[in-house]
């Protein structure tokens, strides 16, 4: 390896940048991490300055230099200004909810401020996630002693699971003049799962699957047909609780009424293997994963108890969010690296 | 204000149109006081632009093309040449300045081009200065400043509908924050020369230049601005006395009136003063001429040096102070004048002839009339020396029963004839001090008196304001000295004959005053002398304490502060200890505050905490709540204790009770619980 001084120089600093904002979910805004600079429109304020200082000292203008220096000053304090704008806010982000690829995904955030009020305050997702590209800044104020709700979006590309791009914390009230920033490197992950196809074809038919067949009618009726309903059991799925149901009887005063649960029992005779054989007449990996979601998502809807075979791991037939959440990850997570250990985590 | 900006966030349109009326508002305020002296032509197309744009955004209409601002800008430019026959000038500058301000509103397209609006803004409230430096301008844009900063604040606030009094706050707050700065660069930035020369853009108004163009303004106009201002240590020259001696002009062409070129070499008048001498300290706003007038006669010699700040000033050959450049600064000199001298030479001498030069060829009826008079009787077989006072004494006599008037309105002569001073002395007779002045050197020449014109002010304020005597640009005169042997150069004041009381009262005709100011004073005359004279002591202040601040200031206020040798080199330590210190401070500031927690609730957990810890509680801990510190200290100090338990059990429910308020307290509220606090604790102490 050809030793590079370049090189190594950048990627110390690389280094010394990362361990400055470590990964994490929240972010206490304080003179260690936030930068300012003066924006275009202060650079310009500075022309402006010596324009009218230059007028000023060739007409002999008193109140020119007053006027001057009482811009200079204005400007001046702005700096500080808008350093404690943003200055002692907190940020902390809820753990972002998986998206299939080519969704937006939704950061969810919240700003608290203990001090004074700040106006202005902009987040923009700095470097997006490869293919994406929102960079757009969400606005907003935080009240004094209170906080404020804000949503970022950005499109999501490729399936995997992922970390969160940096965000950028900025704000150029009050003036415009100078521009303050922080750098926001979440900790949190967002899992990308492979898009589902549109109008898959049926379930696949397994030979030996026992009476479970595809049926092709069934899934264009999906959601819209309950195979029955019962009282709810100890054990029952809150899932299959009938939630509705509860809520009028608890309306017409009617107390003890008793849970209604969709009676699954008859489903669980039609058992259903997902294979990633079955996607064998897609033309690549992405559309045969496609189409195994497509198919794990149809057979949640139809609350048909599902199992997964892929890169030779099994999750037996099962229900359930859970179940299908890491039938999912196990989709995203399919050809790719192992997920690399973020070092620079905070604990 | 920008329309693109708030659209992105998606604001409604009603914000859009407040901000940009409050924009429009704020440069027509801005403009307002440049109507006086602008183009009509730009008067009305800035009123017309503002207003249509305030249409525009009241309607939600699309703003007008590229290409049709590109060809408003352009006619306009040809306006502006049409109007000044300059782009560059001063004037044409601040045409086009406004202009440009009116016609970019109609491209707010980008937040660029707002804070191009205001940047011109800040540039265009600065060329009002140009104009007046008067409390009121000072006044009036201090307020279109804080409006332009505010709208500057609106800019940055792209959520919902803040409102203009939290936009105007917050402007406020940032600008007062800067005014130390604003103080100590005022105090402490050294006060240079210009650093280029001016275009000579001559504004039409009374005041001294280095020309005098016979008949060639129609009317002047009363500019009541300050021209000197003056503190006599010891008696005030009475008013006849009260000459200043400006630009001497003797060569005339038939139409205008130059400093003479002596064709003829001569020595200097040589001047003799006796007497006592009158000190004064006089302060002179920047008159762009280079002829610093003197109250007639200051006692030094012709070919004198003087430096005054960084202006050298020599006493020219007809006894005027004359500087090297134009004298553009505000200058502050002590001066001494002697109200009885001799000056100029005793005996006819070759020098005299440039005093007796006139235009071959003009004003034939005028040099007919003054030979007729030099021919009367009465004049036949007399010395020079007794002829001389008598025709001057003949002259004026004219001019008092000959039915001459003085006004400051008197139309252009020389429109129709190239006899100017025939047309004035003999057919229209109406003239102010140049025209009279003008019109008896010729006379005089003609008879064989040598003669020039001297311009410079007469006459000051009838009463001091705090002490200073005011010299107004309205001051402006002309008058006479004629030559008589044996005695020099004499003053005759063609004006005081025409009109005794523009000499002898020190002003010249007054304009209408205002409707306001007339009922004030019919109702009652007292009240309204009195507004008028604390009004123009505190604008005198205000001259002298702000307008006037100047490097000699500057050294003072050094000296004050202990420096035995005022110079550059002690202002500039001075500018980098207070940075410095400055600097320090902020920096011990930013480190306090790092390790003090920001919230009121958290500030005043810690006071309690290091109150109880001084008590002895070593147990009591930062996560405990008040109620627990309470029964702390009751366990501890038992009955003692008992008002400081009940003062943080008071705290725990008005922190976290039913009725807990989400604001913290304020600071005051906290120190008053904090002392109430303490002494409750005393008890425990004992």
């Amino acid at each position: 390896m050809v030793w590079n001084p370049v090189q190594l120089l950048r990627r110390r600093a690389q280094a010394w940048w990362l361990a400055r904002h470590r990964r994490s979910d929240t972010l206490v805004l304080s003179q260690r991490n936030l930068y300012i600079l003066p924006s275009r429109p202060g650079l310009f304020f500075c022309a402006t300055l010596l324009v009218l200082l230059l007028a000023s000292i060739n007409e002999q203008l008193s109140l020119g230099y007053l006027l001057t220096f009482l811009l200079g000053g204005a400007g001046l304090a702005s700096m500080h200004s808008t350093h404690s704008n943003l200055q002692g806010l907190s940020l902390d982000l809820k753990p972002p909810a998986p998206v299939f690829a080519g969704d937006d995904v939704q950061l969810d955030l919240r700003l608290h401020n203990d001090g004074a009020a700040s106006y202005g305050v902009g987040l923009q997702v700095k470097e997006s996630m490869p293919g994406g590209d929102l960079d757009r800044v969400a606005w907003t104020d935080v009240p004094a002693g209170g906080h404020a709700p804000l949503q970022l979006r950005f499109a999501s590309a490729q399936r995997g699971l992922h970390e969160l791009p940096e965000l950028q914390v900025l704000s150029r009230f009050p003036l415009g003049l100078f521009r303050a920033w922080s750098v926001w490197r979440p900790a949190a992950q967002v899992w990308v799962y492979p898009r589902p196809e549109v109008n898959p074809p049926p379930f696949p038919v397994h030979a030996g699957a026992g009476e479970g067949q595809a049926q092709p009618s069934r899934l264009r009726q999906a959601g819209l047909e309950l195979d029955g309903v019962r009282a709810y059991q100890r054990g029952d799925s809150m899932r299959q609780v009938l939630w509705k149901k509860a809520a009028l009887s608890l309306d017409s005063g009617v107390q003890g009424a008793p849970l209604w649960v969709r009676d699954s029992q008859a489903q669980a005779a039609q058992e259903l293997w997902l294979d990633w054989q079955d996607t064998a007449g897609q033309p690549d990996t992405e559309r045969r994963l496609s189409r195994l979601c497509a198919w794990l998502l149809a057979a949640e809807a139809l609350q048909r108890p599902y199992g997964l075979r892929l890169d030779g791991q099994e999750w037996p037939p099962e229900l359930g969010p859970g179940h299908q959440e890491l039938c999912l990850q196990a989709l995203a997570r399919h050809g790719l690296p192992p997920a690399r250990q973020a070092a620079d985590r905070n604990p | 204000m920008n329309s693109k900006a708030f659209r992105r966030s998606g604001q409604p349109l009603a914000r859009d149109t407040r901000d940009t009326c409050f924009l429009l508002a704020i440069i027509a305020a801005v403009v307002l006081p440049h109507l006086d002296h602008l183009p009509p032509w730009a008067s009305a197309i800035t009123g017309l632009v503002l207003g249509w744009r305030a249409w525009l955004a009241w309607r939600g209409q699309a703003l007008p093309g590229r290409w049709a601002l590109v060809g408003v800008l352009l006619v306009t430019a040809a306006l502006t040449w049409l109007s000044h026959r300059t782009l560059l000038g001063r004037e044409a500058g601040i045409t086009m300045l406004v202009m440009l301000m009116a016609l970019k509103t109609l491209e707010l397209r980008a937040r660029r081009d707002a804070f191009v609006v205001f940047f011109l803004g800040f540039f265009l409230v600065l060329t009002n200065f140009f104009y007046s430096q008067s409390l009121l301008t000072a006044l009036w844009m201090l307020a279109s400043v804080w409006a332009l900063l505010s709208a500057l604040v609106l800019a940055q606030m792209p959520v919902g509908q803040p409102s203009l009094r939290l936009a105007a706050t917050q402007a406020a707050r940032t600008t007062a924050w800067g005014l130390p700065v604003m103080v100590l660069l005022f105090l402490l930035f050294p006060r240079i020369a210009p650093l280029w020369g001016l275009p000579s853009d001559a504004v039409g108004r009374t005041g001294l230049s280095n020309t005098l163009d016979f008949g060639a303004m129609a009317e002047i106009a009363n500019d009541d601005t300050i021209a000197m201002r003056l503190r006599f240590e010891g008696p005030v020259p009475p008013p006849e006395a009260r000459y200043f001696r400006g630009p001497v002009l003797g060569q005339f062409n038939g139409r205008s009136w130059r400093p003479a070129v002596m064709s003829f070499p001569g020595r200097s008048d040589a001047l003799q003063v006796s007497g006592p001498a009158l000190r004064y300290e006089l302060t002179l706003e920047p008159q762009r001429i280079s002829v610093l007038p003197l109250l007639e006669m200051s006692g030094e010699q012709a070919g004198t040096m003087r430096q005054v700040e960084s202006l050298r000033l020599s006493r020219a050959g007809e006894l005027q102070w004359q500087a090297g450049r134009p004298i553009t600064e505000r200058l502050r000199l002590d001066a001494s004048a002697y109200l009885s001298y001799r000056h100029g030479p005793q005996q006819n001498s070759l020098v005299l002839q440039n005093y007796l030069d006139l235009p071959p060829g003009l004003n034939p009826r005028s040099l007919q009339w003054a030979a007729d008079l030099r021919r009367q009787s009465r004049f036949a077989g007399l010395e020079e020396a007794q002829l001389t006072p008598l025709l001057v004494e003949a002259v004026l006599q004219h001019i008092r029963t000959a039915d001459f008037s003085y006004t400051l309105a008197p139309g252009r002569y020389g429109e129709s004839t190239p006899h100017l001073i025939d047309e004035f002395w003999l057919d229209r007779r109406l003239g102010f001090c140049e025209h009279f002045s003008a019109a008896m050197v010729v006379v005089l020449r003609a008879m064989g008196v040598p003669a020039r014109i001297v311009t410079g002010f007469q006459g000051m304020d009838n009463l001091p304001q705090d002490g200073y005597w005011i010299v107004r640009n309205s001051n402006a005169h002309a008058w006479v000295e004629y030559w008589l042997p044996g005695r020099g150069w004499l003053r005759a004041d063609p004006t005081a004959a025409v009109a005794p009381e523009r000499v002898m009262q020190g002003q010249a005709l007054r304009p209408a005053p205002s409707v306001l100011a007339g009922v004030l004073g019919q109702i009652n005359p007292t009240l309204w002398l009195n507004l008028r004279r604390s009004w123009e002591a505190l604008n005198n202040r205000w001259q002298q304490q702000v307008l006037n601040y100047s490097r000699q200031n500057q050294f003072d206020l050094l000296k004050q502060l202990g420096v035995s040798q005022p110079d550059w080199t002690a202002l500039g330590q001075l500018s980098a200890a207070v940075i410095a210190s400055l600097g320090l401070f902020g920096a011990a500031w930013s480190l306090w505050q790092r390790h003090r927690p920001q919230d009121a609730w958290s500030r005043q957990r810690g006071q309690v905490l290091r109150e109880l810890q001084a008590l002895g509680l070593r147990e009591a801990a930062p996560h405990q709540s008040p109620g627990a510190w309470a029964q702390l200290l009751q366990e501890r100090f038992g009955e003692a204790a008992e008002p400081a338990a009940r003062l943080l059990r008071e705290q725990e429910a008005a922190r976290y009770g039913r009725s807990a308020s989400a604001q913290p307290p304020r600071w005051r509220e906290r120190r008053r619980w904090l002392a109430a606090f303490r002494a409750a604790c005393r008890p425990c102490r004992s």
